[in-house]
């Protein structure tokens, strides 16, 4: 009973250390895991045929120009999907690092800069791009049609093989979404710290470490990093400059959403094309409304903080090593680096050491801890 | 002389007009918020959540030229990442559909109105969780 009493005074004293304000920002970031709703742009969404193809598809390094190349290469699963490289290597170096597959289906915008609206548009990209996967519509159909398992499962999720190669690779990217769409983060402590905070549950609210618990405050509060690392996925899902110099060599910049912009309008692969299985295009009101401004050059997207540590290294061109790098950019950025016509967000914290050690400490617990993906074991080959 | 008390009447007639017809300025449906100008009213309603594309069902009184919606953080001098499309429906009602807040904080809805070779910005400003 005295040890009852004691945890309910603690988690009441703790508990009252946070404002109703605090409360309210701090359950917007639940409750995790969200719900899953089928993409309707993509028929295979949510199909247990389509998310057993697109594993297939997500391992198979033969839809590369060499043939060593797949999906897995950079999003490598005991890795938490990325591949803990600056700037993914794929049959070449790209520009940009790596990012997480886990989540994904929660995003409104796909890659770095939003070039895509969709998973399956999304998925195409490393397939045709010469630096990752290197191969075009008519290689990845051919392979599809002439590997008998593969063939025969496409048939099962789509129905007949389209004559068109283009038709195909879109159907190996609906399935290739349809598998990563199930590749969710699993419950944290604060979650755990979150809900309890919500249903009022002292033990549970006692539970979470104090320095966690002044990390959290300072960034629903001091450091107002919930302003773009909102909602359950701790993202916006939208773009920002935040001072990280966007020139990739010389003679070489990074445009980011500028340029993503202008891709996805370009693409005949975007919600409002004809691959779109949606006939109500209820989906794509993004794409039809969305406003390119001259601010947008070397804008990134809001990355997940979920698994966070699993994910380093950090920022669009991987030049934070650690979390306490990134902490360090943002508690000295200059606003001088940032657009002289862009959003007026940024602000150098300027941390102590302590508020430094107290976001790591809070940071880190938005990791599950580890992959849990198992692959599937090779079910009998498809008739 | 004759000439300037003609306009200052005209203006005043305006004006008188304007706020006739804004009091008369509904929008059927149910709660509805209202911004005034001299000239004009809006009568809007919207149920904007964070993150999520919205739209909004207005009125305007008298129905001006032409009509554009906007949104604002000003402390954050940006605005939002969508450029809505006004529809209208007649009778000085629109639907303005497109918008999306991607920040918590202080909003403001902007409808620009142009009327009479002018225009004019009403302004109300919201807070979104």
């Amino acid at each position: 009973m005295k040890r009852w009493l004691a945890l309910l005074l603690a988690a009441a004293t703790q508990a009252a250390a946070f404002t109703d304000e605090e409360v309210r920002a701090i359950a917007a970031h639940g409750p995790w895991p969200p719900a899953f709703a089928p993409d309707p742009s993509n028929r295979a969404s949510g199909s247990k045929d389509a998310i057993e193809l697109g594993e297939r598809l997500f391992f198979e390094r033969r839809l590369s120009a060499n043939g060593a190349v797949s999906c897995s290469r950079c999003h490598i699963p005991e890795r938490n999907w990325t591949d803990g490289e600056a700037r993914a290597i794929g049959l070449a170096r790209v520009d940009r690092n790596t990012m997480s597959v886990t989540n994904v289906r929660v995003q409104r915008w796909f890659g770095w800069d939003g070039a895509n609206d969709s998973l399956w548009a999304q998925s195409l990209r490393p397939l045709l791009d010469a630096r990752e996967m290197g191969v075009d519509a008519s290689r990845i159909a051919k392979f599809v049609r002439q590997h008998a398992d593969l063939a025969c499962r496409y048939r099962r999720v789509f129905g007949a093989m389209p004559s068109e190669d283009e038709a195909v690779m879109v159907g190996v990217a609906k399935a290739l979404a349809a598998f990563q769409e199930t590749l969710s983060s699993g419950r944290t402590a604060f979650d755990e710290f979150r809900d309890a905070l919500v249903k009022g549950d002292a033990a549970g609210i006692a539970a979470y470490p104090e320095d966690a618990k002044r990390g959290l405050r300072f960034f629903v509060g001091k450091g107002s990093c919930n302003v773009c690392h909102v909602g359950p996925a701790f993202t916006n899902g939208e773009f920002h400059d935040t001072g990280i110099p966007f020139f990739i060599e010389q003679g070489r910049v990074d445009p980011g959403r500028h340029a993503g912009i202008q891709k996805l309008r370009a693409s005949e692969f975007n919600l409002l094309g004809r691959y779109n299985d949606d006939a109500r295009r209820s989906t794509a009101t993004g794409t039809t409304h969305v406003r390119l401004e001259h601010r947008n050059f070397g804008e990134f997207r809001t990355p997940s903080l979920r698994n966070l540590a699993l994910s380093a290294p950090y920022m669009h061109n991987g030049s934070r090593e650690t979390l306490r790098d990134v902490l360090d950019h943002y508690s000295t950025v200059s606003p001088d680096r940032l657009h002289a016509d862009g959003e007026a967000i940024l602000r150098a914290l300027n941390l102590t050491a302590r508020e430094t050690d107290d976001l790591v400490a809070f940071l880190e617990t938005l990791s599950d801890g580890g992959a849990t993906y198992r692959r599937q074991p090779s079910a009998a080959d498809c008739r | 002389m004759e000439k300037r008390r003609a306009a200052v009447r005209a203006a005043a007639l305006s004006l008188v007009l304007g706020a006739g017809a804004a009091l008369a300025c509904e929008l059927p449906g149910g709660p509805a918020q209202t911004i005034r100008s001299p000239t004009h009213s809006v009568v809007y309603r919207a149920a904007p959540r964070l993150g999520e594309h919205f739209a909004v069902e207005f009125a305007v009184c008298p129905a001006p030229e032409g009509v554009r919606v906007d949104a604002w953080m000003p402390a954050h001098r940006h605005g939002m990442n969508y450029v809505p499309a006004v529809k209208a429906l007649g009778g000085g009602r629109y639907r303005a559909e497109g918008l999306l807040f991607h920040m918590p904080g202080e909003w403001e809805f902007v409808f620009v109105l142009r009327a009479h070779g002018a225009t004019q910005r009403l302004v109300r400003g919201l807070r979104v969780e």
